[in-house]
């Protein structure tokens, strides 16, 4: 999997950094010293993609909207046609990390499209919808698809969506984490209607990215998982 | 429909009084069109036919004529068989359990109902009513094309009291439409030849073949989930655009140099290595088109297009990349769509095609400087401003009695109309206009005997219908107009438009 590769960015081909020595050689975020011109006029230090995935319907464009402008969709249901992109920049440790995000239609027939992004994603977050079974059982098939399209270094986060929907509940948040251990991903249940864990999910994403990039050598590696664990909520409605 | 079975005068020669018009320079002309000319939709028809069984090519006219309500009229063998079918239909129904959809009386008075399944009579999409509930009747539906299909024949309608069933055969799926309209069967066949392009659009033709080969019973449902708003907002522009009964599509009226600066905008901003078409679209009107020299868009396609950008509300939210196959461009394929809006009130829709899947940052930059140069120029306030003046009322034209009309360019594959007004206000009198012009439509060009001309005296009004090589043109007036003063009025009508061309229709193609 580490053939050379351009990847575009800001109407600019960068050349990734396949060629670096360490581990993390293969799909660095890219470091971007230059302000970017277009899509924010706000200056970056570096700039990574981050991808929405899961089910139709289990929420990823309300998470989204929920991060980027702090409100929530409510109402009609919008399905998203495609991709959607988004750009926010966040702050983690006085750097400024420029987050383009993927929002993907969640239906069967747009997989084989979204698939081909996969590999320019360097992080994934994965939703289903804890009042949704199969959107559950839907997520082995999702992390297989991910296993074989996406870069090897690549962060994913599994997110219980909709967890202030306490009464048509059918996971529990033990369901979920069994899973993410089995897999070895970061997991937390969240909340687009209450915001309950959004910040987290994008600034851990943003952090671990940032982590990866200024690590010196003999630093301990960054752990996604363990910092989610460490940092996130749980409402009392959800524990059952 | 009974309101037309008034007195009619036709004239299928042209008569000295009229013939004085510009044949050969028919307003809104175009050396250099962007779209694919459209001559009338009995092109489209034969090309459906063509698609299909020798069988049906041989008797190209199965419709039955308009004037015998209910009974099927001719001798053909093969309506001879759809009426024994229907009749059988009409037996099967009642059978069904009470609480099937079938049977209430808000799914019955629907006027029109249009149905896809699978070859296998699996259900893929019902306009009225859900379609795990119409799995009989569409096992039915099943059952009759097959039967007559066994015959080594194809079941193209049926007539049963004021309803038409049309059936459309196409690649693995069943198409059926059912209307107790205006509509006759072709144009029920035309609007069901949109649905099955729209489902391409969504698949791809080989992806919905190849699904098919692998599995003859797969439920396409799961394909489609998500597609559904498609098919309703399609069937719904179906029942008041113009356009797509025409072939042809109505530009925001602008004027001449405005349009020019946003042309320019695209060419000078997105000329960009693998960008097939550039367009701007605002409220099912054209606003700019650009398109790379050798290919050229249907307007089948546009229709298409526009309905993919009126049916999703996710593309207000966020810039979009997303796959849209246009059939009449490439049926096989997908092409890559930015979808953008171009204004904070999301009226004016910027769409980049292209073939490169991995060009969105470059046509993201691209979508940035075309809004910027739009900006410079006003443009975007010039487009707001035409949106917000609506069109133009009958009363410009400057004609006594004229009501209303639709007038098609053929070569440029355009329609101009002026608004609704009173009293076609309310949607029953909106609905009973367009009922109108679809039997005008329909009269002009019956296949067995095409019409030039069309004069037909109401009982609310009198219509003409004049086509020529160069447009088409249906005119509504007030009931008590003469034939020779409706004669004058259009001439003059056409005057008016040769005038107006400029601003109401793309008369230069812009490529790349």
């Amino acid at each position: 999997m580490k053939n050379d590769r351009n990847s575009v960015s800001n109407g600019t081909v960068v050349k990734s950094n396949s060629g670096m020595n360490g581990h993390h050689g293969y799909g660095h975020p890219m470091i971007q010293r230059q302000p970017s011109r277009q899509c924010s006029t706000e200056m970056y230090d570096l700039s990574c993609k981050v991808m929405l995935i899961g089910d139709s319907g289990v929420g990823k464009t309300c998470l989204l909207v929920r991060f980027k402008d702090g409100t929530f969709l409510s109402g009609s249901f919008i399905s998203t046609v495609g991709i959607d992109f988004r750009n926010k920049v966040v702050e983690v440790d006085g750097a400024k990390v420029k987050l383009q995000i993927w929002d993907t239609a969640g239906q069967e027939r747009f997989r084989s499209i979204t698939r081909a992004y996969y590999r320019d994603a360097n992080a994934l977050l994965l939703l289903y919808d804890v009042t949704n079974k199969n959107s559950f059982d839907n997520i082995r098939a999702w992390l297989a698809e991910i296993n074989e399209y996406a870069q090897e270094d690549v962060v994913i986060m599994l997110l219980g969506n909709k967890c202030d929907v306490a009464g048509e509940r059918q996971l529990r948040r033990e369901d979920g984490e069994r899973l993410a251990k089995e897999y070895g991903v970061a997991f937390m249940e969240t909340s687009a209607k209450t915001g309950m864990n959004v910040e987290l999910a994008f600034m851990a994403v943003a952090r671990d990215l940032k982590m990866k990039k200024t690590r010196k050598p003999n630093e301990p590696q960054f752990n996604v998982a363990d910092y989610v664990d460490q940092e996130k909520s749980t409402s009392q409605c959800c524990s059952s | 429909m009974s309101d037309l079975k008034e007195a009619e005068h036709q004239n299928t020669s042209e008569s000295s009084d009229q013939g004085e018009f510009l044949e050969e320079n028919a307003p809104g002309e175009s050396e250099n069109p962007m779209l694919i000319a459209s001559d009338s939709y009995e092109n489209l028809n034969y090309e459906i036919l063509d698609g299909t069984s020798t069988a049906q090519r041989q008797t190209p006219n199965t419709e039955s004529n308009e004037t015998s309500t209910g009974e099927e009229s001719n001798n053909e063998e093969q309506t001879e068989t759809a009426n024994d079918v229907a009749k059988k239909k009409q037996e099967i129904v009642p059978v069904e359990e009470d609480h099937d959809d079938v049977n209430s009386e808000h799914w019955r008075s629907q006027s029109k109902h249009i149905f896809i399944l699978s070859e296998a009579g699996k259900p893929i999409y019902s306009r009225h009513g859900s379609e795990d509930k119409l799995v009989t009747i569409m096992g039915v539906m099943q059952a009759l094309v097959s039967f007559v299909g066994d015959a080594k024949d194809s079941l193209r309608c049926m007539i049963a009291g004021d309803h038409k069933f049309v059936f459309l055969v196409r690649d693995h799926l069943l198409l059926v439409g059912v209307s107790s309209g205006m509509d006759s069967t072709h144009q029920i066949l035309l609007q069901l030849t949109y649905v099955y392009n729209q489902v391409i659009s969504v698949l791809t033709q080989s992806t919905l073949c190849k699904i098919f080969k692998q599995r003859r019973n797969y439920d396409l449902r799961r394909m489609l989930s998500g597609a559904e708003k498609f098919f309703d907002n399609l069937i719904n522009l179906m029942d008041s655009e113009p356009g797509l009964l025409l072939g042809a599509v109505r530009c925001l009226p602008l004027d001449g140099s405005v349009r020019e600066i946003i042309a320019q905008s695209i060419v000078q901003h997105a000329k960009i290595k693998d960008l097939v078409f550039g367009l701007i679209i605002t409220n099912n009107q054209l606003i700019a088109l650009v398109r790379i020299k050798k290919y050229y868009l249907h307007p089948m396609d546009l229709h298409l297009i526009m309905n993919l950008v009126n049916a999703s509300e996710s593309f207000k939210t966020a810039e979009s990349w997303t796959p849209l196959c246009l059939p009449k461009f490439d049926s096989s394929g997908f092409l890559q769509a930015h979808i953008s809006y171009l204004d904070d009130s999301c009226n004016t829709c910027l769409l980049l095609l292209t073939v490169d899947r991995e060009s969105f940052f470059t046509l993201s930059d691209c979508k940035s400087k075309i809004k910027e140069r739009l900006l410079k120029y006003n443009a975007l306030r010039a487009i707001s401003d035409s949106l917000q003046k609506t069109a133009y009322g009958i009363q410009q034209c400057g004609i006594n009695d004229l009501r209303h009309f639709l007038y098609k360019s053929k070569s440029t594959a355009q329609y101009t109309s002026p608004e609704l007004e009173a009293p076609y206000v309310t949607q029953k009198e909106k609905d009973r206009l367009f009922g109108l012009y679809k039997y005008l439509h329909h009269r002009i060009h019956t296949s067995g005997r095409p019409l030039k001309i069309l004069f037909h005296v109401g009982p609310y009004e009198t219509l003409l219908g004049w086509v020529t090589q160069g447009f088409e043109l249906y005119a509504v007036f007030g009931p008590l107009v003469t034939k020779t003063s409706a004669i004058h009025a259009v001439n003059k009508l056409l005057r008016w438009i040769k005038r107006e061309e400029d601003r109401l229709f793309i008369l230069n193609s812009v490529t790349f």
